[in-house]
């Protein structure tokens, strides 16, 4: 379905979905981040400094609450998550691609009904990009676009007074019929506008890894490198790279317990990452990721080498937030640049 | 004006002699215009070097890194590693020093004076230019001057000037092996302390608020804990399991350890974090500012780090990083101590 949007007239289609809660991004306290819109969309934002993630994997999710009486079997209340149906406007391109890759994690081997009771009540209004927000953004070298719609359920390109909609899945028409009658259908020309917009999208420059394609291989014969560990001297070790991208997803859980007699608490997973030194701390006191080389390793060779291998994907999306965030400069293109290199 | 090529051949000068076994400086990076941290070893990496307003990161960081890291590998180095430092990375190596971290003659103090041109803010520098990068910056002794995609912007000092520069009474690194640069003091465009009173004009429930709002944001990624070189404890209460772990701990003591503060990013256990965080810099922070700049959800964490300091400095006219030889402010008891309880 393609249609056209007067942009006077985005508010009004927004009422029209009034029974979903409506997120969009906005500038708080100098954070672009996705908030309730209430009755106004924003969309002349650059890009969110955390991804849409979020809404499909919160940073803390209860798995379900206990209570144990000494003596007593314990009880065990399972908490699945009860969210209202919710659209979520200005999601960049390399954003929607995070989406699959993410529902590829959280489905393989074993579904995981947190994620999944929130994310099938997600859906995603992409907005294409028509200059790189960032100026580390390198979505085409990894196989995205700036005017992808791969994950998302509506594109929507602008095209000066009026959006260009496209429905990408079922759920996008839907959403789009629910405002049909604000909707004019795209003409030949308006389609014609819409792929000159597009061409320029994909000629502006952006930064590249050179042969992504390689990466998988060069990335395995490097994973002796004395490199990593000079690459990583600056590391701090902090998680912002992994916190603000739109495809990490590793977790821990922990019982907080609340009162002792009796027993009370919840079980609750939190986000994690692989840059925190204590990651992968044995119990004994023995971590096999001793040093920031062998983690900043870790988390290159898992977007570009592991996920590869098992989903034949890259799991980066070229978003650019690690390089932007990193407060010690530690860049992931020029990073997979120089092994690539090195590696021959 | 501070002479780049001074500093490159001081750095190798001191490789070349042997006199230090590396340098801990600044290059450029690959990402925007900022400066990175750089570690060099042989003589001819010298030239790698830079010296900019925007080479803001505290290096008295990976003084303490370093020193991690021998210790780990039970290496005792003969040679003193070197560190390129302003007056507040200085101040910082001061603060180390009087905790016995290190000791004196292990590290080398190429002491840099910022001679009132301080560090820029990236956030303050991005509103300026609507978006748009600037490739490199420059100060010329009033303004800061940015090379842009649009052509060359001058904007004031006091305009981009990282905050805690604004208000710095000491840019030039009094505790140095050599120093380069002139001693002339801040530039005095706000007062020290200017933007807690600001915010302490506030009632006590606008404050409160304030910090709720901002605290309420903290994904805890721990980046102003792992910036700060103040935070060198190898047990660290937010942590999970990095209490020590011996043959004899028991299964029982691993699950049973007292947890202060849940892994959470709630507002109640992101407000305990950042409290206990500001009560252990009391009279050591030494306003690098680096904590506030590397927040990525802008919370800003200056404010409360400021109001431990000037308690400290108005309750018992303490001042973190002024002497080596001085007593550090929680560890030292004097006659004239206002509080009554102690004595
Ligand atoms: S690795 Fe970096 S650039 Fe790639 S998707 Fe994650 S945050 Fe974005
Ligand atoms: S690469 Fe940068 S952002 Fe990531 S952990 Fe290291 S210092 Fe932090
Ligand atoms: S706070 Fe002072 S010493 Fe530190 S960078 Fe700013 S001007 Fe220089
Ligand atoms: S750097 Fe910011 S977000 Fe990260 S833990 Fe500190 S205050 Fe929270
Ligand atoms: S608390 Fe912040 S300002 Fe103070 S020394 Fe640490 S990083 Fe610097």
């Amino acid at each position: 379905m393609e249609k056209i949007l007067h942009k006077e007239r985005l508010d009004d289609w927004i009422a029209a979905l009034s029974d979903r809660e409506i997120l969009s991004p906005a500038l708080e306290d100098g954070v672009w981040a996705f908030r309730p819109a209430g009755a106004a969309v924003r969309l002349d934002y650059p890009n969110t400094t955390q991804p849409p993630k979020g809404l499909a994997f919160p940073q803390r999710e209860v798995f379900f609450s206990f209570e144990q009486v000494k003596g007593e079997a314990p009880l065990l209340r399972q908490t699945l998550p009860q969210v209202a149906q919710r659209v979520v406007f200005g999601v960049r391109p390399c954003d929607g691609r995070a989406v699959p890759r993410m529902d590829k994690v959280f489905s393989d081997h074993v579904e995981d009904p947190y994620y999944w009771a929130r994310r099938k009540q997600v859906a995603y209004v992409g907005l294409a990009c028509q200059q790189p927000p960032s100026s580390n953004c390198f979505c085409q070298s990894v196989g995205g676009s700036p005017v992808s719609s791969d994950g998302l359920d509506v594109l929507l390109t602008d095209l000066g007074e009026r959006y260009f909609a496209a429905a990408v899945s079922e759920t996008g028409k839907a959403l789009m019929m629910a405002g049909e009658s604000l909707f004019e259908a795209a003409t030949d020309a308006d389609r014609a506008q819409l792929q000159g917009a597009h061409a320029a999208a994909l000629a502006r420059p952006q930064r590249a890894v050179r042969d992504p394609d390689a990466l998988p291989s060069k990335l395995k014969a490097s994973f002796d490198s004395p490199l990593w560990e000079e690459l990583a001297r600056a590391c701090i070790g902090c998680g912002i790279c992994t916190f603000l991208c739109p495809t990490c997803h590793c977790f821990d859980i922990n019982d907080e317990v609340t009162g002792a007699a009796p027993l009370k608490g919840k079980r609750v997973r939190t986000w994690d990452t692989c840059q925190f030194p204590d990651f992968t701390m044995h119990t004994s006191g023995h971590n096999p990721r001793e040093n920031s080389g062998a983690r900043l390793r870790q988390r290159v060779s898992h977007k570009f080498q592991y996920f590869h291998e098992n989903f034949a994907m890259h799991q980066c999306t070229g978003c650019g937030r690690c390089v932007t965030g990193c407060p010690v400069g530690i860049d992931i293109v020029s990073v997979v640049n120089k092994v690539a290199e090195h590696a021959g | 004006m501070i002479n780049l090529q001074d500093i490159r051949d001081t750095a190798r000068d001191l490789l070349a002699s042997g006199e230090v076994r590396a340098v801990i400086g600044f290059r450029s990076g690959s990402r925007g215009m900022a400066a990175e941290p750089a570690f060099i070893t042989r003589p001819e990496e010298a030239d790698e070097l830079v010296w900019d307003p925007t080479c803001f990161h505290n290096l008295a960081l990976y003084l303490v890194e370093d020193r991690k890291f021998q210790a780990h590998a039970r290496a005792n180095p003969a040679a003193p590693i070197a560190v390129v430092a302003k007056g507040c990375d200085a101040r910082a190596i001061v603060v180390l020093l009087q905790e016995h971290y290190f000791k004196r003659d292990q590290v080398y103090i190429i002491g840099v004076s910022c001679e009132g041109s301080g560090v820029l803010d990236e956030r303050k520098l991005a509103g300026h230019l609507n978006g748009f990068p600037a490739t490199s910056a420059a100060f010329d002794g009033d303004d800061f001057v940015f090379v842009t995609a649009q052509g060359e912007q001058r904007l004031p000092a006091r305009e981009v000037m990282a905050e805690r520069c604004l208000e710095c009474r000491e840019p030039y690194p009094r505790e140095h092996n050599v120093v380069l640069g002139e001693n002339r003091s801040g530039r005095e465009l706000a007062l020290p302390f200017a933007a807690l009173t600001r915010f302490e004009a506030q009632s006590p429930a606008e404050r409160w608020e304030f910090w709720q709002r901002h605290f309420e944001r903290c994904i805890r990624c721990y980046a102003c804990r792992s910036v700060c070189p103040m935070c060198f404890c190898d047990e660290c209460v937010v942590d999970s399991i990095t209490y020590p772990v011996t043959a004899e701990t028991t299964a029982e003591e691993k699950a049973n350890r007292v947890r202060w503060i849940e892994r959470s990013a709630t507002r109640s256990e992101n407000i305990t974090y950042h409290m206990t965080r500001a009560m252990h810099l009391a009279g050591r922070c030494v306003d690098c500012g680096e904590c506030e700049r590397v927040c990525p959800v802008n919370i800003p964490l200056r404010l409360l780090n400021n109001k431990m300091e000037r308690e400290a400095r108005e309750r018992f006219g303490y001042e973190p990083g002024a002497s080596i030889g001085g007593p550090s402010l929680v560890a030292s008891f004097r006659d004239d101590d206002p509080g009554q309880f102690i004595r």
